[in-house]
């Protein structure tokens, strides 16, 4: 292959074709880089990292979603790329999609750790156990990168707008399963409605479209298993795991504690 | 800054599964057949409804009904396909959301990845359903044929 052809779907409908020069090793993010560089300067799309890890330059190329910097030209084995923004998102220019619906579904998950005893976990000196057997039940949801392709790909997000979505439901079951977490009864409420996981069909593409592993549709199945123990079968969700025990070491036998740890942060 | 809508979203883009995964033509399959049984489903209340507008009525539409010859049995058999692939379908999804089947436990992901959930024994599930009802269907068509003495 010399040349292959972009063929990008741009602001109000348009499709505009760049003839781009082939060079091995070519990412489809860096054929885009090449047409704003050398073409076209207006160009819109979004990107960062270039290597997989921030998740910015998801897009969707030959009608499926990927991440521009992940996807080689050569494995498309096209002589003309399709290139679209994401479904199911707002356009705001050219392949620049809006993302902040997404990001706030995520937060309406409430992805962090929550614990009955907010005291406790601000001001403890120690930190919570987690036995590596127990971290493997979550460790794959944990590596979302808030790419959103599991979202633009999923075909019940396409129906209904208003539905949870594949990455914050995995994102909320990332923590239902953490035994650190207490928060179990509020993440219920969230997922347990006709938009929360009732909604998923199992099309299994938000998992397929996963750059990264982290297998929504799996994490999705096994979050609505835990709402069918929790609200159908009435079964009570666990207590929060403690805190480490104190180390054994000459300082802690004297009752001296380390300084608590600086986190930085503005000046008192 | 004015925003457009959500791009390329709705029912189309929703069944629209080249591209993707088998389960994903899988919930296609599901969906469109879903719609084919509410379709007969409201046609077969409508027609044992004229049970109770009497007799001509009911005469009126069995006699509507045979008129489209050859028509009716593709239809009747279009439902039966529809009614095997959504039943079977769904008793692998229940399996799916329910009991966790053929889903797998949450790994440590290595590369290249491979989603388990989309995995062997998943697919494994849709071929096997796929078979089953392709054969039950086929089966159908030739129950219905014999019926009006085709073969």
């Amino acid at each position: 292959m010399d040349n292959f052809t972009l063929k990008i779907s741009r602001s109000g409908g348009k499709r505009v074709s760049y003839r781009v020069k082939y060079r091995k090793g070519m990412t489809v993010l860096d054929a885009l880089t090449e047409v704003r560089e050398k073409q076209d300067s207006s160009l819109g799309y979004r990107h960062s990292c270039r290597m997989g890890i921030c998740g910015s330059c998801g897009m969707t190329i030959e009608g499926r979603p990927m991440l521009a910097c992940q996807t080689q030209v050569s494995s498309l084995n096209k002589e003309t790329i399709s290139i679209e923004p994401l479904h199911n998102m707002a356009v705001i220019r050219d392949l620049v999609v809006d993302i902040v619906p997404f990001i706030d579904l995520h937060r309406s998950v409430r992805p962090f750790l929550m614990r009955n005893d907010v005291n406790e976990r601000d001001h403890s000196d120690r930190e919570y156990r987690v036995l590596s057997e127990e971290v493997e039940k979550f460790l794959q949801f944990d590596y979302c990168i808030m790419c959103g392709l599991c979202y633009a790909a999923c075909p019940t997000v396409a129906l209904d707008p208003f539905y949870t979505g594949p990455q914050a439901v995995a994102q909320a079951y990332r923590y239902m399963a953490d035994p650190r977490d207490e928060g179990w009864e509020k993440r219920i409420d969230i997922l347990d409605t006709s938009h929360g996981v009732w909604r998923c069909h199992m099309a299994g593409a938000c998992s397929f479209v996963c750059p990264k592993d982290v297998d929504p549709a799996k994490a999705l199945q096994l979050a609505r298993m835990e709402v069918l123990k929790r609200r159908v079968l009435r079964k009570r969700g666990r207590e929060g795991s403690g805190l480490v025990p104190p180390p054994v070491s000459g300082a802690a036998k004297e009752g001296v504690r380390p300084p608590p740890f600086d986190f930085g942060g503005p000046e008192k | 800054m004015k925003r457009d809508k959500r791009f390329n979203s709705g029912i189309v883009s929703s069944l629209n599964p080249i591209g993707f995964n088998l389960e994903r033509w899988s919930y296609t399959v599901h969906r469109i057949t879903g719609v084919i049984l509410v379709g007969y489903l409201m046609a077969h209340i409508f027609e044992t409804f004229q049970l109770g507008a009497g007799s001509t009525a009911w005469t009126n539409t069995m006699a509507a009904l045979h008129s489209l010859g050859p028509l009716e049995l593709v239809g009747l058999w279009v439902v039966a396909g529809s009614a095997l692939y959504h039943g079977g379908n769904g008793i692998r999804l229940v399996l799916n959301e329910a009991f966790g089947w053929f889903m797998g436990k949450p790994i440590l992901p290595v590369y290249p990845y491979s989603p388990t959930s989309l995995g062997k024994n998943q697919k494994i599930a849709v071929w096997t359903i796929t078979g089953v009802v392709l054969a039950l269907w086929m089966w159908a068509g030739v129950y219905l044929l014999a019926g009006i003495g085709v073969i």
